[in-house]
């Protein structure tokens, strides 16, 4: 069990494109860490270093206090668990999770109790004398993550690991690795684009873009106080709505208009914006916060283009402006498409944006 | 009672299968007849090769007329074919007649037999006898006739193989495994650039060859002959394993690495274990490739010969033998099919997760 710590870490490939910029990062022991971003962000990149299978332009990586930059993978005591899983053909599980243990000359005994437990752990238990051609995908996922547990690692990395299964599976599986990683306490770094993956696994979510960091929270951080554009518009399912408005202060009164809309804030959200009168901004909203109700109570009415029952609840999308704005509402009463809708905003969840930078106001 | 419903023949499709059946059979045939005649032909008596039609299997016996000739003994032999006694030699000398039986009907007999039935014919008007026909009698006037050469030019070539693979799929796969792991300037142009040599005919080259060699001091010698081979085998070899390495994922490298293994140890217990296939393929276009080689053979070399050599100097001397000739070609042909079904195994060894 570890902590890592990465200062100013920046990888280069070539002169020309820079993969990951001055990463700095801290993970305490135990941590269950998400690198989340969109493909291409420098994700992998950074797991890669860490792991030791990329060389490191500039910076350090420390894993308990220990400068480990420069080691080769097999001397940093960190396992990982591959996109494609990696696991060798030609080996049977039992074989592929006893690799690591016979490099570290464990006894005979102590290395049959490793393997057992870690395929107990992770359920292919009787699966132990198979070849991974005779495997699903879902088990060869297993048999993965079973090798990466056995060897007690101090860091257990993970790059994408739920990416190669299906949708049914995935959700079963990422809470078999939150449950394995509530037992073995390992400092965890869990690489993903899946940002619904992401909140549900992770302590903490490092949001990544064109090899910088853009925000590292809670869940409910990025979630609820997301720090810019993009990161409102990533989180969530669906995404965050952002409309452009135009801010409004007269005698007293803060307002927010729109060709749709006209809105009255409230005494808060008026306290915070009221340094940015006349300016145009962009208000986030979340979809749920967005509510249906009466005519009268309404501070825009649109007509319902799409609406996608989910059972629980439903998804209903309006168009204002040229905008989609897709609002989470009760499933009952349904709501048909063509329907005139009667919406307002709930004040407390409102978040804005400026304009130009894209960051939180 | 139920009557059983006969199904409808669905005449379109048993056609169909007909004929793909008789397409099959028929190139089968195509493939495999001319080398049962060859086979065949290898066990023939020289009378027999020139008789027509061909016997289909040699004879394991000869059955013998002894008669008084016209010039002294005339001796006859049963035709198979006909269903009759055919006469083939009317002497006086039984020294003769020991060498005909020896050279033309492939059914050896000594001098004591020989007179003995000869003097059988002092009470009897005809005498019939049979004798074993010597099976292997074309091989061993093929080594024979060869003499001393055949065996020696045997073990050179299979030195010249031997010496043909190592340098090949050493040099050939490293280039291999470089091709598919590293990206590099100018690499597409010098995959290819591997292939250009091929295009040149080894006759139209030959003489820079011999000078060449002759400077290095390989003329004439099996290390400078696979030397030649390898040139085109590396090319070969370049593609062929540089396809296999690149099915095979980097990250089953990577992932030994990460738990224990250095790079090298990573690429001796993973990779080359999963590309064994695509080396055994490879090893065995090189071996087939330097065993059949006789073109350049022929002008690279002056007294050690490769066997390919010998076998084309018989095949040329053995004018009015062609059971001779086959029976080279057989012995060029088994140690290639030997070896071709020792190196299948392992080229069917694929492994359950890596596609070739």
């Amino acid at each position: 069990m570890a902590t890592l710590t990465l200062n100013n870490v920046t990888k280069r490939f070539g002169k020309k494109v820079v993969a990951v910029k001055d990463f700095s990062l801290e993970v305490p022991d135990r941590e269950f860490l998400v690198l989340l971003g969109p493909s291409g962000c420098g994700k992998t990149t950074t797991l890669r270093m860490v792991a030791g299978l990329e060389e490191v332009t500039e910076g350090t990586i420390l894993i308990d206090e220990v400068d480990v930059t420069d080691l080769p993978p097999r001397r940093r005591d960190v396992s990982m668990v591959f996109q494609n899983y990696a696991i060798w053909p030609h080996m049977t599980v039992y074989e592929n999770i006893a690799y690591a243990l016979k490099l570290k000359r464990m006894d005979k005994k102590t290395m049959d109790k490793t393997v057992k437990e870690a395929a107990e752990m992770t359920g292919i238990a009787e699966l132990l004398e198979r070849y991974p051609a005779q495997l699903s995908g879902g088990q060869q996922q297993r048999v993965a993550v079973a090798r990466a547990i056995a060897v007690k690692p101090k860091l257990f990395l993970l790059d994408e690991p739920l990416s190669n299964l299906d949708a049914k599976l995935r959700v079963a599986t990422r809470t078999e690795l939150k449950a394995i990683h509530d037992k073995t306490e390992a400092t965890t770094i869990f690489v993903t684009h899946d940002q619904s993956e992401a909140m549900s696994l992770a302590d903490r979510i490092v949001i990544m873009k064109d090899g910088e960091i853009v925000q590292i929270g809670s869940p409910d951080d990025v979630y609820h106080r997301s720090v810019n554009l993009f990161v409102a518009d990533f989180i969530g399912t669906p995404p965050t709505n952002l409309m452009d408005v135009d801010l409004k202060v007269e005698n007293g009164d803060c307002r927010l208009v729109n060709p749709d809309f006209d809105l009255n804030l409230s005494a808060e959200n008026a306290a915070n914006l009221k340094d940015h009168d006349k300016k145009t901004l962009v208000l986030g909203v979340r979809p749920e916060s967005i509510v249906l109700v009466p005519e009268e109570d309404g501070v825009l009415a649109a007509q319902c283009l799409v609406s996608e029952p989910q059972g629980s609840h439903q998804i209903v999308a309006i168009e204002l402006g040229d905008r989609m704005v897709k609002i989470i509402a009760p499933s009952d009463p349904r709501i048909e498409a063509g329907e005139t809708v009667h919406l307002t905003f709930k004040q407390e969840a409102l978040a804005f944006f400026d304009k130009e930078t894209g960051l939180r106001i | 009672m139920k009557k059983t419903k006969k199904k409808p023949v669905n005449i379109a499709k048993a056609a169909k299968t007909t004929i793909f059946y008789i397409f099959v059979v028929g190139v089968m045939v195509a493939l495999l007849l001319p080398i049962y005649f060859i086979i065949s032909l290898s066990f023939l008596s020289t009378r027999e090769a020139y008789t027509y039609p061909l016997p289909l299997v040699p004879a394991l016996k000869t059955q013998f007329k002894l008669e008084q000739g016209k010039r002294g003994y005339l001796l006859s032999v049963y035709d198979r074919v006909e269903g009759d006694y055919e006469s083939v030699l009317d002497t006086a000398e039984p020294e003769k007649m020991q060498v005909y039986l020896k050279s033309q009907l492939a059914t050896p007999m000594t001098m004591e037999d020989i007179e003995q039935q000869i003097a059988r014919l002092e009470t009897e008007d005809v005498i019939y006898f049979t004798r074993r026909r010597n099976l292997l009698g074309n091989y061993q006037t093929f080594f024979g006739v060869a003499g001393f050469k055949a065996v020696p030019a045997l073990i050179r070539s299979l030195q010249i193989c031997a010496m043909t693979i190592i340098i090949s799929l050493s040099i050939g796969g490293m280039a291999g495994y470089a091709f598919a792991r590293y990206a590099f300037k100018g690499k597409d142009l010098l995959k290819f650039s591997t292939l250009f040599v091929r295009m040149f005919p080894g006759v139209a080259i030959a003489i820079p060859m011999i000078k060449i060699l002759v400077g290095l001091n390989f003329y004439d010698k099996p290390i400078g002959l696979s030397l030649v081979y390898s040139i085109g085998n590396i090319a070969l070899t370049v593609w062929i394993t540089a396809s296999i390495f690149m099915g095979i994922p980097e990250s089953l490298e990577e992932a030994a690495q990460v738990f224990g293994g250095s790079k090298a140890r990573a690429f001796l217990r993973i990779t080359l274990p999963l590309a064994l296939p695509g080396l055994a393929a490879a090893a065995m276009y090189s071996f087939l490739g330097a065993w059949n080689e006789t073109v350049s053979a022929i002008i690279l070399t002056q007294f050690n010969p490769t066997f390919s050599v010998i076998v084309y100097q018989t095949v040329l001397g053995a004018v009015g033998q062609v059971n001779l000739a086959a029976a080279g070609g057989m012995a060029m042909a088994i140690p290639a099919v030997i070896f071709t079904f020792f190196i299948r195994r392992y080229i069917r060894q694929m492994w359950g997760g890596v596609t070739i």
